[in-house]
């Protein structure tokens, strides 16, 4: 039969365990994108269940639905807009309490609601019990217990969903959290004031925006401001009136009396429904922060496990790599051999094969990346990261925050763009965006291969972790400088759940890991094919046709005369052809549409050692960072086309100082990340950042490479 | 900052005079010890936000760490958060 279709929205605290039970009910059947207008990222999924089409989409994870975040307008906007059919909550049972407050402030909203008892296997563990059929009828809402890291109850929790949609009757009578007389009453002043003033008050409910009014909820007051007009001005009064009240009344601030209100509500029902048999027991978690976020130890460990994070990711990956690397070349030959010499097979090696090819190699790196950030993620380490790191982010201006967002971007600069929004307030956002370019993003650490095998093969390590702490130290430096000059001012204060260490599971970690790298792989697919092409396209046309400017043939015909007369050995006759073609190939590259690019630009970066060349490559790069390899790649592929078996690197070494490589890398870390970050930028933080972000990185690498060249050169 | 390193406050060094009716900042609290929250200055954003998260007059929390000079670890309500020193000065406590 063909199923009715329903949508489910997911909500519940952060490290609720939420996203596992979004895994355990669409598996891999994921779609991320984002929320309409704003960048917070939307996950939903599709399930088939009993001849119904579930839409599954996850909210953000919020501890309330006021309007401190993003995430919580995100998250509220969504319920009362999109209307869910059901809204599954899912509550941490061995945190009851403060997991309710997030159910209790649905309940008010009047939200279709299913809660979903999660841990409750931690929660009995640690001596808690819970009466969870007293608390869903008092609720009056089914719940149901959870143990999403063993992927019991989905079936349930659907159950559960697809009785609440198909008995279809509203309930009438919603829970309703009283506030206490004093509240009360200034509650049933602002309702009467809401009517007078004939508020539309649609898709809401009176008593919800009053109490709203009361905790002076920003989104909510916009609203009401733009709905009810000239009139706004009594209810204001009202407002403010019934503030003051309650403030002198009962000494605290009405959100304040509110949450407490809640709390009381909360207390009041886990008081019949709960036994916590063994409390403050020192549990592992403890444990483990004594030493983790130890005062002494702390910072030692952290460094420790972010250098194994990079062995792990680098020493780990070469492996992989060499094998793709070599697959590639076997389909190169492969394709040269089949298809006859001649325009289709260059785009096919050259273009494709080098360009894409050369994104791909690199995806084992990407792939344990993401895992091991996965891993610090999920595991609770992640947090305590951005708490030991904190003293030290505030003295460059920035959020103990602020570092989960910079260490992503050492991944990649589009999510840890994305990644910044954990920051609340704009400044610190706009900061960390702003310099997470620094944080050398995988893309470019293809580059620092290249280059540093090629002319460092010895130090090759060395030489890239320094390119990475010159990042770093750039980082800090533009973070003190833009917090002195465009960002001044206090920076948001810092309260951040550090969640109880768990092992995480490998489903929720491959799931992770596979989103990322997927994200990776279609960048290759897409831009990086569509730039390979054109790059291609750039390089080969216009095509020279016989206008050499020299007559090479005769050359050429020279030699092969001398050959035959005896005058030079085979092997001279190779070598003296290679020669000549190697000059022709580049006087077609310095003929094409790139070396025409590359030549006029070319005086620009003179000053820091650059050639043609590498001015082609690095406006490739502006594309996205990974392409300048295959940009190079092509460059000399073209170059070395008739069968001069030499690698890219050593066509490097013997091209260029190892000043100049160095100085290359230097460049193409420093200026902005790529195009697909740059639209990220964007959408984050609006048109006038993002060419702001264009223009300092830029003249930044260019000012730093021209110092490195410049004094540089005096040594050599 | 504050006149005192929390190192100093939080050794055993002995605690900080009791001001104001025994009133003190999350600041002054003193590791391991439990304390009651008095009375929360954010501001209506940010103790809406705090509230969320537990931290609510009478509530008793303890401060099981913190980072030298850095943020503290409180846990409250059966969390553990860290919380900035800023923020942790506009919250009042009282040892009980």
């Amino acid at each position: 039969m063909i199923g009715k279709e329903i949508t489910i929205a997911l909500s519940g605290n952060p490290n609720s365990g939420k996203t596992t039970i979004f895994n355990n009910l669409t598996g891999l059947r994921q779609h991320v994108g984002n929320y309409p207008g704003v960048t917070v990222e939307k996950k939903t999924g599709v399930i088939k269940y009993k001849g119904y089409r579930i839409n599954v989409v996850d909210l953000p994870g919020i501890y309330s639905l006021t309007a401190y975040s993003l995430e919580e307008i995100v998250a509220r906007n969504f319920i009362i807009d999109q209307k869910p059919d059901v809204v599954v909550d899912i509550v941490d049972s061995s945190n009851l309490e403060r997991n309710l407050y997030l159910a209790v402030q649905l309940m008010e909203l009047g939200a279709p609601l299913v809660l979903a008892f999660n841990m409750t296997d931690v929660a009995k563990k640690s001596g808690k019990k819970i009466d969870i059929s007293f608390l869903s009828e008092l609720f009056g809402i089914p719940i149901i217990e959870t143990v999403g890291s063993r992927g019991l109850g989905s079936d349930e929790l659907l159950e559960a969903v697809i009785k609440v949609v198909s008995s279809r009757k509203r309930k009438e009578k919603k829970v309703e959290v009283k506030y206490g007389e004093e509240v009360e009453n200034e509650i049933g002043k602002i309702i009467s004031v809401l009517k007078e003033e004939k508020v539309p008050v649609l898709k809401f409910d009176a008593r919800w925006i009053a109490v709203k009014l009361l905790e002076q909820d920003r989104d909510v007051i916009d609203t009401i401001k733009k709905e009810s007009g000239p009139e706004y001005s009594k209810i204001e009064d009202a407002v403010t009136g019934s503030i003051n009240h309650i403030t002198s009344i009962l000494r605290d601030t009405p959100e304040i009396i509110i949450a407490d209100g809640r709390y009381g509500f909360i207390n009041g029902a886990l008081m019949e429904a709960y036994k916590e048999v063994d409390p403050g027991k020192l549990d592992v978690s403890e444990k483990i922060d004594r030493v983790l976020t130890n005062r002494i130890l702390g910072i030692p460990i952290f460094v420790l496990i972010i250098w194994l994070m990079f062995q792990f990711v680098f020493t780990l990956g070469k492996y992989p790599m060499g094998l793709i690397e070599l697959g590639f070349e076997k389909l190169s030959v492969l394709i040269t051999e089949i298809v006859p010499q001649g325009l289709i097979s260059s785009l096919l090696v050259d273009g494709i094969i080098g360009g894409v090819g050369g994104v791909i190699t690199f995806t084992p790196n990407i792939i344990l990346l993401f895992f091991a950030i996965a891993l610090l993620e999920d595991s609770g380490y992640m947090a305590r990261a951005a708490f030991v790191m904190d003293r030290i982010m505030h003295k460059i201006g920035l959020h103990g925050k602020s570092f989960i967002p910079l260490i992503i971007g050492f991944g990649c600069t589009v999510p840890a763009y994305m990644g910044s929004r954990i920051l609340e307030n704009r400044r610190d956002r706009l900061v960390t965006m702003h310099i997470n370019t620094f944080m050398s993003c995988g893309a470019r650490l293809p580059v620092y291969i290249l280059f540093a095998g090629a002319f460092f093969p010895a130090i090759a390590g060395n030489v890239i972790f320094s390119i990475y702490l010159i990042g770093v130290l750039m980082a800090v430096i533009m973070a003190r400088v833009l917090r002195a000059t465009r960002f001044r001012g206090e920076s948001e204060p810092f309260v951040m759940e550090l969640p109880s260490y768990r092992i995480p599971t490998l489903k929720g970690i491959l799931i992770h890991t596979w989103e990322r790298t997927w994200m990776y792989i279609k960048k290759a697919g897409t831009i990086i094919l569509a730039i390979s092409i054109l790059m291609w396209m750039l390089f080969t046309f216009p095509m020279i046709g016989n206008n050499y400017s020299t007559d090479y043939k005769g050359q050429v015909n020279e030699v092969e005369q001398s050959y035959q007369s005896g005058e030079i050995t085979e092997r001279e006759l190779d070598e003296s052809i290679a020669v000549i073609e190697a000059k022709m190939a580049g006087e077609r590259l310095a003929n094409s549409a790139a070396g025409r690019i590359g030549r006029f630009l070319e005086p620009v970066f003179r000053p820091l050692g650059f050639d043609w060349k590498m001015v082609v490559a690095t406006i490739s790069g502006i594309a996205a960072k990974e392409v300048v390899v295959s940009t190079i790649g092509t460059l000399y592929s073209i170059q070395e086309a008739n069968g001069q078996s030499n690698s890219l690197k050593t066509a490097l070494y013997k091209n260029y100082h190892p000043l100049v490589g160095y100085n290359f890398m230097l460049f193409t870390l420093l200026y902005f990340p790529c195009m697909a970050g740059m639209v990220m930028f964007r959408k984050e933080a609006g048109t006038k950042e993002m060419l702001f972000q264009i223009g300092y990185t830029f003249l930044l690498a260019w000012a730093i490479s021209f110092l490195v060249f410049q004094i540089g050169r005096l040594f050599i | 900052m504050r006149k005192w390193s929390f190192r100093h406050r939080g050794g055993d060094a002995g605690k900080t005079p009791p001001i104001n009716n025994g009133i003190m900042t999350m600041t002054d609290a003193v590791q391991g010890e439990k304390y009651r929250i008095i009375k929360i200055n954010g501001g209506y954003r940010l103790n809406s936000r705090l509230c969320a998260m537990g931290f609510i007059p009478n509530e008793i929390f303890y401060v099981s760490g913190a980072s030298r000079g850095g943020p503290l670890c409180i846990v409250v309500k059966g969390t553990k958060f860290a919380i900035g020193r800023g923020m942790a000065e506009r919250i009042q406590i009282r040892e009980i």
